[in-house]
């Protein structure tokens, strides 16, 4: 046997360095990259070249993982509400139809929740097919959206909703139908803009449009520039939002645009004096290649629950008559005192305020069910009462509300960090980007 | 000139009790092998050891009772219902495969790392508390290469324990439950094969998932000589490093938990399949063993051997 070679101090430095090195050197690893991201610069571009830059942008095929963080300080709704509808208005055709049964309004209340809650999900974009693949933890939710259908899929329930048109509804009359209104109200709007420029000028191009169009802007929101930044490991601009009055409980808007194609990337919404956004979503890694076809084609298993929705979509008659019934609304505003009365509008701009009648409201829900009710208030808070109805008693009803809110002068009143709701002792509903005190004034001048 | 007389003379005792202890090494050990043949032989005895050991095979068999007991219970009391108990009891009923994924579900939080604790935490101390470690350290393998080897065979642990719930599970589900294609979290289906191709996959995942763990028992068991307080502080840091990840108001530490992704197996089952995941906790568990590893041998590499 030889003797042995290792000493006590070699035999230490040997373990010891590694024992010490490697930890360092991860460290190392970590910290550096960090670093690196630090400074990124693009080309200068004034806000009006890049809200222009943005609206040329003509990415339709993506993939990538989104980040979704919301603290609105908001108690999770989607647990209280339940199926009926809840929040902002399921669109043209939905919100006429009579009652969506359950299930439809189910899905739009999960819908619901993907556009409030927080959750990472994978998207996958191409030129006509779209899917929303949100991770749970050990289950999953996806949207999937193909010509003609859309899917909501929960794993956890394990359904899987097929939403479409019906077989006989006149697609394309109705698109054509849609094109002709959209080139109306486009005509209307030119003749406007002719109606206000100046003599002899001629009808703006796009750009002078959009010059136009940022000058309102400019009136009620302050539009800078932020800093260059990465996100998804992109180069982007950012774009910032700043409400110019102190109104309101939005602080500032943040949009992250590619910095190569002019994609949103990221945007974040923070409440007027806090530090971290209240809201934020974005792309924690994005691909702009047209991902694998496959990703977008969904088979249910056999273990599914599969049920079938069509979308009720209108005829053209019916379409040309709402028009119609819209347009006279808008000349005689007395035909609506018989029907259902219209929000009352307070303050402008970023610090506007709608306020209803709770009773008149309860009463339209009763013919029309959740829709009314979310067509009377655009915004979420909104969603608590209406939802009280199909699933609790009115006692159980009354206790949500009370847990949920807080008592202010004239009624209870809801607070989150970007949306107020003020529900007054007679009856009414007020609601707004605005601390709950504007609410409680506006209640209290227009009793 | 002083050394060879004494260290010839220590090393054959010490030899002869290693062999007393290593069983398959008994024929192996010859002072004149290359250093590479005794790292071989010392960790297939070592491997030997743990698994001629009653308490491996209890805890192995504890592990596989787990499945055994969700196919009976469901078999006999019927189909859970959706959203009801731990995530994918619901499919059992349908599809025996499931099995063997919902009771790493349920084993992952406490039982598997309790079975893993007792293992890592007994590689060193145990032998301190038996005796035998100095005469392993006489035998000419080196403090590292012996603290490496029973690492190592600390993760032949986590592989097996993790292999034991998928495979139980699975032939369990095979003979009390239909066999049909695979349901995915996306809603849709996998044939069999694939099923039990992304089954074995889940089986590595967990595996991975438990080596962070195993390098912080092996840490704690260089600490001391007592070997069951060696393992009680690793499976309560296990369930510590669970209870903190589960306070909202720490959300900073979560991405540095070596548990942070344990559940994160199911992403597996995804369509299609999230690779990512995988990766990440892969990631997060060699930076676990890259710091605790270190550690242990810091202090193993530092500190008087007196047992």
């Amino acid at each position: 046997m030889s003797p042995r070679r290792t000493g006590p101090s070699r035999f230490r430095a040997r373990t010891v360095v590694p024992a010490v090195g490697v930890p360092v050197a991860i460290a190392v690893a970590v910290l550096v990259p960090m670093q690196a991201n630090a400074t990124v610069d693009l080309p200068d571009k004034t806000p009006e070249e890049l809200i222009a830059f943005v609206k040329s942008s003509d990415v339709d095929a993506l993939s990538g993982t989104i980040e979704q963080r919301s603290e609105l300080g908001l108690p999770d709704l989607g647990a209280l509400m339940g199926g009926s509808g809840a929040g902002s208005d399921p669109g043209p055709g939905a919100g006429d139809a009579d009652g969506g049964d359950s299930a439809a309004s189910d899905t739009f209340s999960d819908l619901v929740s993907l556009a409030t809650g927080s959750f990472d999900a994978n998207v996958y974009l191409d030129g006509e097919h779209a899917r929303l693949q949100v991770l749970d933890r050990m289950a999953e939710r996806n949207v999937y959206v193909n010509p003609g259908e859309a899917w909501f899929v929960d794993s956890e329930s394990q359904t899987a909703t097929r939403l479409s048109v019906a077989d006989d509804a006149d697609v394309e009359g109705l698109e054509a139908e849609l094109e002709r209104l959209a080139a109306e109200a486009k005509d209307a709007a030119k003749a406007e803009v002719e109606a206000e420029l100046p003599d002899g000028e001629q009808l703006p191009t796009p750009q002078q449009l959009l010059d136009r169009a940022l000058d309102r802007l400019d009136e009620t929101t302050e539009v800078s520039v932020g800093t260059d930044g990465r996100v998804a490991g992109r180069d982007v601009y950012e774009l910032v939002l700043e409400p110019r009055t102190d109104e309101t409980l939005v602080g500032e808007i943040r949009v992250a645009v590619d910095g190569e194609n002019g994609a949103a990337l990221a945007a974040s919404v923070t409440a007027r004096g806090a530090d971290a956004p209240a809201f934020e979503t974005g792309f924690t890694d994005v691909s702009f290649a047209a991902p694998d076809p496959s990703v977008f084609v969904f088979e249910p298993s056999a273990s599914y629950a599969v049920e079938q929705e069509e979308l009720p979509l209108p005829t053209v008659a019916e379409l040309q008559q709402w028009v119609a019934e819209a347009q006279a609304r808008e000349g005689g505003e007395a035909d609506d005192a018989a029907d259902v009365p219209p929000p009352v509008v307070h303050g402008e701009g970023w610090a506007t305020v709608v306020e209803v009648d709770a009773a008149t409201v309860a009463e339209a829900m009763a013919e029309h069910r959740a829709e009314t009710g979310a067509d009377a208030d655009p915004d979420a808070g909104e969603g608590v009462a209406p939802a009280t109805e199909a699933h609790f008693t009115e006692g159980e009803a009354l206790d949500l509300l009370d847990t949920l809110t807080t008592p202010v002068d004239g009624g209870r009143a809801l607070q989150t960090s970007l949306l107020s709701v003020l529900f007054t002792d007679d009856g009414r509903v007020l609601a707004g980007s605005v601390p709950v005190d504007t609410l409680v004034g506006y209640a209290e001048s227009g009793r | 000139m002083s050394s060879p007389e004494p260290a010839a003379g220590v090393g054959a005792v010490g030899l002869g009790a290693a062999n007393g202890h290593g069983g398959t090494a008994a024929a192996a050990p010859d002072p004149a092998r290359p250093r590479g043949g005794g790292l071989a032989s010392l960790l297939a005895s070592e491997t030997a050891t743990l698994f001629r050991r009653w308490r491996t095979w209890a805890m192995l068999a504890a592990l596989a009772l787990i499945p055994i007991l969700i196919a009976i219970a469901i078999r006999v009391a019927g189909p859970s219902s959706p959203g009801r108990g731990p995530a994918f009891l619901d499919q059992v009923a349908g599809n025996g495969l499931f099995v063997g994924v919902t009771a790493l579900v349920v084993a992952t939080p406490l039982f598997l790392p309790l079975t893993i604790a007792v293992v890592s935490g007994d590689t060193i101390a145990g032998e301190a508390s038996l005796g035998t470690l100095r005469y392993l350290l006489i035998a000419p393998a080196g403090r590292l290469r012996l603290l490496s080897v029973k690492y190592v065979v600390a993760a032949v642990f986590c592989a097996a324990a993790a292999l034991t719930v998928i495979v139980v599970g699975t032939l369990i589900g095979w003979v009390l439950f239909p066999i049909g294609p695979v349901t995915l979290l996306s809603g849709g289906e996998i044939s069999v094969g694939e099923g039990l191709l992304r089954l074995l996959a889940i089986g590595a995942y967990v595996a991975v998932s438990m080596l962070g763990l195993s390098a912080i028992g092996l840490f704690a068991s260089t600490l001391t000589v007592v070997p069951v307080g060696a393992m009680a502080a690793t499976a309560i840091l296990a369930v510590v490093a669970q209870i903190i990840g589960a306070i909202p108001q720490l959300e900073w530490t979560h991405p540095f938990l070596f548990t942070d992704r344990w559940f994160d197996f199911a992403d597996l089952l995804r369509s299609p399949p999230s690779w990512e995941s995988f990766g990440d906790n892969a990631m997060l568990q060699a930076a676990w063993i890259a710091v605790f590893g270190g550690l242990a041998a810091w202090r193993f590499a530092t500190r008087d051997i007196l047992s």
